[in-house]
């Protein structure tokens, strides 16, 4: 048992442990994105045959129809990973930051835009993120989901704000999906361009279907 | 023969101790097959003529394979033109041409004296591990030993490591990934070393974190810097043995 300990806390505290940490938390928030956005197209849904609600007030209830033990439990999971994945990247990029001499004048050869700036797009979603909880969530009605979305992104200052942190979030995930395959030991030269080319459409495809919302609000598609 | 007229913005120091600063030099009638090293020789005898403090560089073999020679050649260790500076011949660079060179920068990496910096960094991740234990005698006679072709030649291609340190500079973090996968990948994917392939890799990566590298985040800049094309597979790999080694050591596969 004190070997497992000891390996378990030299592992955590290693820079390829923390990155694994990283890396499987970074694929545990991208599936959860995945349902954020399964969820959110229900909004194109229109009316239920019956009750003249939404699908996504439906949804909405739903979600929130679940036992309150299970509710909490998805929720406070979400807030742990998403700790994880924070504090660590935060703490490794503080270190990569110490171990560096800057030079004066800097060259970069392949380094994607997206992956330098990985803290910068990082922190940005978090603050989205804080946001987004606190006008939907917090403040957030399951039962008129529908017009509270369509009122909230009417307001041209909203939605640019989420058009712009969305954006962030392609960036981010444009380096982060090849990036976890790549820590977890999966990556190869034979498909490495695989994976760029998968972590593009992915964060497209989910990227292109959170920004559909405001802009369809905006453009008077959902009123 | 053409020649050409450069500018140089050169970092110089006078020690480790000293504030560094970027100094103005015109390098004037370098002959275009001369290398980038054989051009500051050129600059420097005419300091010295001037009486004034040469240009100190590092450099030994000049034929791309000890792996001393350095320098960040405008931003990029050894140019980025997948050879090592004393490979890297002027034809590459057009008359006028501004020209920065600085050494190879990472804390792991002490400055010495003007592009002059400590890399027995590495050589300790190298003795860590970098090694077997016992003695494997002379080359064997070949398929003495079976050895898959595609794992020769992914060992042989991560031996191809110099040891220059291009990788760590390049690096936006400073990490030694690249250098420490490579000559771990080496030796555990040949029978010699691979018995020994969980401890190695243990000792190594803690090693190379305990030195003060930065962590990679997945920019293979360093598998562009490198002057000897070593790949960031090996990085992958070295991800998959920690794990695993990590997994043997919890549980008491090996002690």
């Amino acid at each position: 048992m004190n070997d497992i300990i000891t390996t378990a806390c030299k592992f955590v505290t290693s820079s390829i442990g923390r990155k694994i940490l990283v890396a499987l938390t970074g694929a545990c928030l991208l599936l959860f994105l995945v349902g954020h956005l399964a969820g959110n197209m229900t909004i194109y849904g229109g009316c239920a045959p019956c009750g003249g609600k939404s699908w996504i007030d439906y949804y909405a209830m739903g979600l929130h129809s679940m036992p309150s033990w299970l509710l909490w439990a998805i929720r406070l999971g979400l807030l742990a990973v998403f700790a994880v994945h924070v504090l660590l990247a935060l703490v490794l990029k503080y270190e990569n930051y110490n171990a560096r001499t800057h030079y004066q004048r800097e060259g970069t050869l392949k380094a994607t835009l997206s992956s330098r700036t990985m803290v910068i797009t990082g922190v940005m979603i978090l603050a989205f993120l804080l946001l987004h909880l606190w006008q939907l969530t917090i403040n957030g009605d399951p039962a008129n989901c529908y017009e509270h979305v369509v009122l909230g992104f009417q307001n041209p200052v909203c939605s640019a704000a989420y058009i712009v942190a969305i954006c962030c979030l392609f960036m981010h995930v444009r380096h982060g999906v090849q990036s976890v395959m790549q820590t977890l030991g999966l990556g190869t030269r034979k498909v490495r361009p695989l994976y760029n080319i998968v972590a593009v459409l992915f964060a497209l495809v989910v990227c292109g279907g959170f920004i559909s919302i405001p802009l369809a609000v905006l453009t008077g598609i959902l009123h | 023969m053409a020649t050409l007229n450069l500018t140089l913005k050169v970092w110089r120091q006078e020690n480790a101790q000293a504030q560094g600063r970027i100094e103005t030099y015109q390098a004037k009638n370098i002959p275009d097959e001369a290398s980038f090293l054989e051009m500051l020789d050129i600059v420097n005898e005419e300091l010295v003529h001037e009486g004034k403090e040469p240009i100190h560089f590092d450099h030994d073999c000049r034929e791309g394979i000890c792996g001393m020679c350095s320098l960040t050649i405008n931003g990029v260790p050894h140019g980025g033109k997948k050879v090592t500076t004393c490979q890297l011949h002027m034809r590459q660079f057009k008359d006028g041409d501004t020209i920065w060179i600085e050494p190879f920068r990472a804390k792991a990496f002490p400055l010495l004296r003007d592009l002059i910096v400590d890399r027995s960094a590495l050589d300790k991740i190298i003795a860590a591990g970098g090694f077997v234990d016992i003695r494997t005698g002379s080359a064997p006679n070949a398929n003495n030993m079976p050895v898959r072709k595609k794992t020769a030649d992914a060992a042989f291609d991560a031996a191809a490591c110099i040891g220059c340190g291009a990788c760590v500079a390049s690096c936006k973090n400073s990490s030694a990934m690249l250098f420490t996968s490579a000559k771990a990948a080496h030796l555990n994917l040949l029978p010699q070393g691979y018995p020994e392939k969980n401890k190695r890799v243990l000792a190594m990566v803690r090693q190379m974190d305990a030195l003060g590298f930065g962590n990679c985040t997945n920019q293979y800049e360093c598998e562009a810097a490198c002057p000897k094309g070593v790949s960031v597979d090996n990085i992958a790999k070295l991800n998959r043995d920690y794990m695993i080694a990590c997994a043997s050591e919890a549980v008491g596969v090996f002690s």
